[in-house]
């Protein structure tokens, strides 16, 4: 039993997607299903890794990040004002800047300008993006999918495991918030406990593994698309299966180029 | 009386500051090796490429220092690609913490001969005592350069898990073994 919870694919792929469709299941009527998201990445950070902050490295901070965002999402849902999601968008891109700050020091002035900005508005961009899906949980979940699914599959092939299954646990618990509205046709309540974590938690982890790792800054791209990818119009009459088929198709597509140009710089991942 | 108190003190240590010899690493010819299971079918070997230090020996009041730093970046298997797994944040997370030290609290002597250094080695931001057990020791003038040097070869072990490293555990080892190949030139 040690042996299958300590294998690679249960903790960052089984375990998030088992954990999150519970938690989405259990909470809707509290109307707190989006917390699967975190719930699941968190069921990762206890296989993989630890809940420490001693000494509190990039990762760590991500960690973190995910937790307090998550937490921060469900007061922040009572706020309506249009002006929030741009101040998210800034706290997020600051926070990413902070996450990656003890590798900033490190570098040359130049280098510390352009990856600083470039991660700054990287985030920025996801949870502006992001912010504006958090009332559409089947177009939210669909880009939770790619997002993670992308971020998770470059940092792995870019030789983090642990980033890997960061962004891979996003995505599989994604993927069971967007299962159970595909098999009961009815959407679940998602919020900003849904997307704020979700972009903040894919970003700075992608930015870490350009800066760390073998991610090349020109995949981010091309999953910097994806929150806009699930906002393509549909049929409003199609089913919730449908939609999230052909949502996530989309938004994988965009995935799947980040992962290709990834792989063509780092090869097989480290396994 | 005072200045003859000043001069007597100067006086007495005076011998002992004459056998305090400072010596600083040779990076051509000092390698920390590591060795680690690898899920129990084998045992692999890596080393880090390039370090620096300085060492402090003084055998006639048998004491010493040791202070070494080690480019994390410059980890080195045989497989680049594992090596580029070895600097990411699963492991070593050289851009966060690009450089290892080692730094001694004591050193154990035999005779005028160092048999052992205590001290603390630091890894991911974490400092955690560990003991270098010195296998072989020499001082003697070098025939190529002639230059006085020392050399040694010491090893020692930590858990690495003790520094925060725990990806891919308990498959991969959490047992590193230390093997410490130095020369030093004296200063």
């Amino acid at each position: 039993m040690q042996e299958l919870l300590n294998h690679p694919a249960v903790q960052g792929g089984l375990a998030p997607f088992v954990v999150a469709l519970i938690v989405a299941e259990l909470l809707q009527r509290l109307r707190l299903s989006g917390l699967a998201i975190i719930a699941g990445f968190a069921v990762t950070v206890y296989m993989a890794s630890d809940f420490s902050i001693e000494p509190l490295t990039a990762s760590r901070k991500i960690v973190l990040l995910g937790l307090l965002s998550a937490s921060l999402g469900m007061p922040l849902m009572l706020l309506k004002a249009g002006w929030l999601r741009a101040v998210l968008a800034v706290a997020g891109g600051l926070a990413a800047v902070w996450v990656v700050q003890r590798i900033l020091q490190q570098q040359e002035a130049a280098a510390i300008v352009l990856w600083g900005v470039g991660c700054m508005l990287y985030v920025g961009w996801l949870v502006f993006w992001m912010e504006s899906l958090n009332e559409d949980s089947v177009r939210a979940g669909s880009a939770g999918l790619a997002l993670g699914l992308g971020s998770g599959g470059a940092a792995l092939f870019g030789a983090s495991a642990l980033l890997g299954q960061f962004g891979l646990a996003l995505g599989a618990a994604a993927g069971a918030f967007l299962l159970i509205q595909m098999l009961s046709n009815s959407p679940l309540p998602c919020g900003r406990s849904f997307t704020l974590p979700l972009s903040l938690v894919a970003g700075s982890s992608a930015c870490l593994a350009v800066l760390t790792a073998q991610l090349p800054w020109y995949a981010l791209p091309a999953l910097a698309v994806i929150p806009l990818a699930a906002k393509i119009p549909l049929p409003a009459k199609a089913a919730l299966w449908l939609q999230s088929l052909l949502l996530s198709a989309l938004t994988l597509s965009c995935a799947a180029g980040a992962i290709y140009l990834t792989w063509r710089v780092a090869g097989a991942p480290p396994l | 009386m005072k200045r003859n108190a000043i001069a007597i003190l100067l006086a007495a240590s005076l011998p002992l500051a004459a056998h305090a010899e400072s010596y600083t690493v040779d990076p051509a010819h000092t390698y920390p090796h590591f060795s680690i299971s690898h899920m129990g079918f084998s045992t692999m070997h890596g080393r880090f490429d390039k370090s620096s230090g300085k060492v402090t020996l003084d055998r006639t009041a048998k004491t010493g220092s040791v202070d070494i730093a080690i480019e994390a970046s410059s980890v080195s298997t045989g497989f680049a690609k594992r090596d580029d797994h070895l600097k990411s944040p699963d492991f070593f997370n050289a851009a966060e913490f690009p450089t290892i030290t080692y730094k001694s609290s004591s050193m154990k002597f035999k005779g005028d001969v160092p048999t052992s250094v205590e001290g603390n080695l630091t890894l991911l931001g974490v400092s955690k005592p560990v003991t270098l057990t010195i296998d072989a020791f020499k001082c003697d003038t070098n025939p190529m350069n002639k230059k006085y040097e020392c050399g040694a070869a010491a090893s020692g072990q930590f858990k690495r898990s003790d520094f925060g490293m725990k990806y891919g555990l308990p498959g991969i080892g959490d047992d590193v073994k230390l093997e410490f190949e130095v020369e030093a030139y004296k200063d």
